[in-house]
């Protein structure tokens, strides 16, 4: 409470005049006016019955002067203008954006961050105005409106009160354009009230710790955003970035498990690793981690198949989710492969295919071109007998229940069509970020003519020229057709054959073919499953062709998911951290394992963020309230105006005596 | 031009017509000293016969029915019924506090006791008015017989107020002056603070027929005051404060009630007659419908 004197010193000697100017006039008021009366009999008696209880009497005889007296108190209290510093929210729309990621399980502060982001909100909806409308978001990767806008403050605190955490990634881009899309009250209806169709500004309450990815593609427009940043100073957490297990390809028999640990924390440590197979502690480690690095650890472990390893780090830190993590060791299964190529001998695209790395992940079949007409290959490739199905320079009648690449040629179908063969072509760009083109470096490669791909929506373009996009992938009903505009080898018109390119000659072409076997053709997991991260979809290829398989999650809770294309399935209920077990069909033997790991450096990293980066603005962290002074003189004002009116009651009655 | 109540004569002519039809009558017998117009329990000279007896002797032959002798041979005395006059007497309250009101309280009084004596000398009684206090310094005259009429008059004109005598001490006064028995009519306010038991006591000891009239202004009956006062009692100076207020208005009529009752009460026991009259009752109406009902006058 503090005081804010706004008189003058001369005023105030006025003012603190008064109430020994009305006592004076209380006394002045009592000389009474004389009255001769024929006898005071009467009048005596009846005072002397009246002065029984002669202390009330005189108490309410001062009533007058009490009242006259609280009333001048008031006014100079009022004149003091007490008041005490309140906050108040900007505008009459919010949004509570609330984030609900792994990291807001850190126990950094006394309670949870996502309990303090609750509080933080609830503390903003108790400060909202009578007629202030709100809805609530909680978002992790993935945004839900818990409230839609509402001006009932109870159902916003029990909505609040019912967020749950995730073990999820932070993305809000789907939030902010739910927010975006609300916060027009045009397309938002009141509950309770008509439509509103004037637009107005809402304001945007992120209450995060601010560990999300960069926004972008994304215009505020309306919404005003006020970052709440939530968390403690100095975060301590050690987290396991990665875990991954391979067969080691030097050491027959044997598999190597890796993880990379980080430290997010301001000081160095040293932390012990067990790595636990089917419950049990297998291994065991101690490293060091600097302050903000990181540090890797691998294990040796003896052949290993079809089991779950957990690896799990001995720190007290603040978050507990990224301090284990799983992988899942699957019985290796041989992809399918069919070539279909002019040149069934001496192709350089079968030898690639036959390495002895290769070997270990497909079986591969040639045939030529005359294949496609039979009546086997129409059965198989019906069937989905084939994970991978590579036409070298022709192209099926009808597309195949399989992954494809075509060399030198396009798929018969409208979607994709192919330029005029020109030569020679330059590789002007790749991506080295998809998964077959990893590892490959294709700067000087040699190629004599080539054709761009003009490929379907949601192509992606791995190889780009100066024709255009010589090489593309799009996906077409649960599988991917890659299409290569060139050929390996072509055939001259006197039926020669001669090199179009000299890529087979170069290191990245057996590199290339074992992506492709490892991609296309599905064996991505044939050891150890890559996983996914909570929350994301995880496709499962069924070894053998059922109808439905059965997850079962780390918790025990068994879900049947049907197929959605041909040996695949899709599994979405991917919540919780640790390894699924898949049984296909009616089978109760576990056919294969997926593990679903955290592994987020951003989720990881405790720190609070300072601001939060949006494409043309940067929202720097704030209380989100305006700091005002909340006055105490209209109440006092108001309670004098009605001592005054009591007064007035009060002489006109003549209640006293 | 308007005139004050004060300044009216006391008795109007429409009155005077309206008292002669009026006669004053006692409850209890007392004996005139002088023939009057009042008819006596004892027998004696008048016109209005009343019975026979035996004659004895030492009878005035005058009153033998002869008549009678004649036809029966024995002597019969006529008796005749006696008359005779009546005192009355009219004290009036002639202190300070009796000189409050419109008309005042002095002004109603004399008013009264001027109608009441009226009536008695009508009737040829013995009337005699005085004030109180007053019996020593300025006796009132006793007057007898409608020619007396001015004389009262004159004297209850010289009756000024301001003769704070404490009741009991002139009723103790007048009854040592007065030994006659017959009616009193006292005309007060009862304003005295030394009460008014004591006082009355001495009239009951002269075997009166007492009638007491208690005369109250308006203003003593309903008082319309406001504010803070200081109430300076006209008589002894005496100073009561006072917050006007609702509760203090409604205490006093509940005094005042009391006080009336009080006195009746004790008038009623003793055989007194009380009757409580404001000065805004007429007098005509008071003594033709009150006073007659009260018997006093009939």
């Amino acid at each position: 409470m503090n005081f804010t004197p706004m008189l003058a010193w001369w005023q105030w000697a006025i003012l603190a005049a008064i109430p020994p100017l009305i006592v004076l006039l209380y006394f002045l008021k009592l000389k009474r006016q004389p009255l001769e009366v024929p006898s005071t009999y009467l009048w005596s008696r009846t005072i002397e019955d009246l002065h029984v209880n002669t202390i009330w009497q005189r108490l309410r005889q001062s009533l007058l002067l009490f009242l006259q007296l609280l009333l001048v108190l008031l006014v100079i209290l009022a004149c003091f203008r007490p008041n005490w510093r309140g906050s108040k929210l900007t505008g009459s729309h919010f949004i509570f954006l609330v984030d609900t990621s792994a990291s807001m399980s850190a126990t950094d502060l006394p309670q949870t961050r996502l309990e303090q982001a609750r509080q933080e909100a609830l503390r903003y909806i108790n400060q909202m105005a009578s007629g202030d409308a709100a809805m609530i978001i909680s978002c992790s990767d993935v945004a839900k409106v818990e409230q839609p806008f509402t001006r009932n403050r109870a159902l916003l605190r029990a909505k609040l009160a019912e967020i749950q955490p995730t073990q999820r990634a932070t993305d809000f881009g789907e939030a902010l354009r739910y927010a975006a899309g609300l916060a027009n009250p045009s397309h938002t209806r009141l509950e309770g009230e008509d439509q509103v169709d004037e637009a107005q500004p809402a304001t945007l309450y992120m209450v995060t710790d601010g560990g999300i990815a960069p926004i972008t593609n994304f215009s505020l427009g309306n919404l005003e955003p006020v970052f709440v940043p939530v968390g403690g100073s100095g975060p301590r957490n050690v987290s396991i970035a990665s875990f991954t297990a391979e067969r080691n390809p030097e050491k027959p028999g044997q598999t190597q498990a890796f993880a990379r640990l980080e430290n997010h924390g301001a000081e160095d440590v040293a932390i012990d690793i067990f790595l636990e197979l089917d419950g049990n502690v297998i291994d065991a480690a101690k490293v060091t981690i600097p302050a903000g690095g990181s540090a890797g650890a691998d294990f040796a472990l003896q052949e290993v198949e079809n089991a779950a390893l957990r690896l799990r780090i001995d720190s007290d830190d603040d978050l507990a989710a990224d301090n284990v993590a799983y992988a899942a060791l699957n019985t290796p299964r041989q992809a399918e492969v069919l070539l279909v190529s002019p040149f069934t001998t001496n192709d350089p695209l079968q030898l690639a295919l036959t390495t002895s790395n290769a070997a270990k992940l497909a079986n591969v079949r040639v045939a030529g071109p005359e294949y496609l007409k039979d009546k086997q290959y129409r059965q198989d490739a019906d069937g989905g007998t084939f994970d991978l199905i590579i036409y070298d320079q022709c192209a099926p009648e009808v597309m195949p229940q399989a992954n494809t690449l075509f060399i030198g040629s396009v798929p018969q179908l409208e979607t994709w069509s192919a330029g005029e063969p020109q030569g020679p072509v330059f590789i002007v760009d790749t991506d080295r970020v998809h998964p077959l083109m990893q590892f490959l470096e294709l700067g000087k490669l040699r190629i004599y003519e080539g054709f761009a791909v003009d490929p379907p929506e949601g192509a992606t373009v791995l190889i780009d020229s100066q024709l255009g996009p010589l090489f593309c992938i799009a996906p077409r009903q649960g599988f991917e057709d890659a299409v290569l505009g060139m050929t390996i080898r072509g055939v001259k018109d006197d039926g020669s054959v001669q090199p179009n390119t000299d890529w087979p000659i170069r290191r990245s072409f057996p590199v290339f073919a074992l992506n492709l076997v490892r991609y296309l053709g599905g064996s991505r997991g044939a050891l150890a499953n890559t996983g996914v991260r909570p929350g994301q979809p995880m496709e499962i290829r069924a070894h053998s062709p059922v109808e439905q398989v059965t997850v079962r999650s780390p918790g025990g809770q068994s879900t049947t998911v049907r197929r959605e294309g041909q040996n695949s399935f899709l599994f979405t209920r991917t919540e919780t951290p640790g390894v699924y077990e898949v049984r296909e069909g009616t089978s109760q033997e576990v056919a294969q394992r997926f593990a679903v790991n955290l592994f987020d450096s951003r989720e990881s990293n405790l720190a609070v963020a300072p601001e939060l980066t949006f494409p043309y603005e940067k929202v720097a962290a704030t209380t989100g309230s305006e700091a005002t002074r909340r006055e105490l003189w209209k109440w006092l004002l108001l309670l004098g105006l009605c001592v005054l009116v009591f007064e007035w009651y009060v002489y006109n009655r003549r209640v006293y005596l | 031009m308007s005139i004050s109540a004060s300044q009216q004569p006391l008795l109007s002519p429409q009155l005077l017509h309206q008292l002669e039809r009026l006669e004053l009558v006692s409850r209890k017998i007392f004996r005139g000293r002088m023939k009057g117009e009042r008819r006596s329990r004892r027998k004696g000279q008048s016109v209005e016969f009343a019975d026979f007896r035996n004659y004895v002797a030492g009878d005035d032959l005058r009153f033998i029915d002869w008549n009678l002798y004649a036809r029966m041979d024995r002597l019969f005395l006529k008796l005749f019924l006696e008359e005779e006059d009546l005192h009355f007497y009219a004290l009036i309250d002639a202190s300070s506090s009796m000189d409050f009101g419109d008309p005042t309280k002095l002004q109603f009084a004399k008013q009264l006791a001027a109608a009441l004596g009226f009536v008695g000398l009508c009737r040829a009684d013995r009337v005699k008015i005085e004030s109180l206090g007053a019996s020593r310094q300025r006796p009132g005259p006793v007057l007898r017989g409608r020619r007396s009429l001015w004389r009262m008059l004159e004297y209850l004109d010289g009756v000024e107020p301001g003769q704070n005598v404490p009741l009991d001490q002139a009723i103790k006064d007048f009854c040592l002056r007065n030994s006659g028995k017959g009616i009193l009519v006292l005309i007060t306010d009862l304003m005295d603070k030394g009460g008014y038991e004591h006082a009355l006591r001495f009239l009951l000891a002269q075997q009166m027929d007492v009638y007491l009239i208690h005369v109250l202004s308006p203003e003593e009956l309903d008082p319309d005051v406001k504010g803070d006062l200081k109430l300076v009692d006209c008589e002894d100076s005496d100073v009561a404060e006072i917050t006007v207020s609702r509760p203090l208005l409604q205490k006093y009529k509940q005094t005042l009630a009391a006080f009336i009752d009080g006195a009746r009460e004790f008038c009623t026991r003793r055989g007194m007659t009380y009757l409580m009259t404001s000065t805004e009752t007429p007098v005509e109406q008071l003594v033709s419908n009150y006073l007659r009902q009260r018997g006093l006058v009939r």
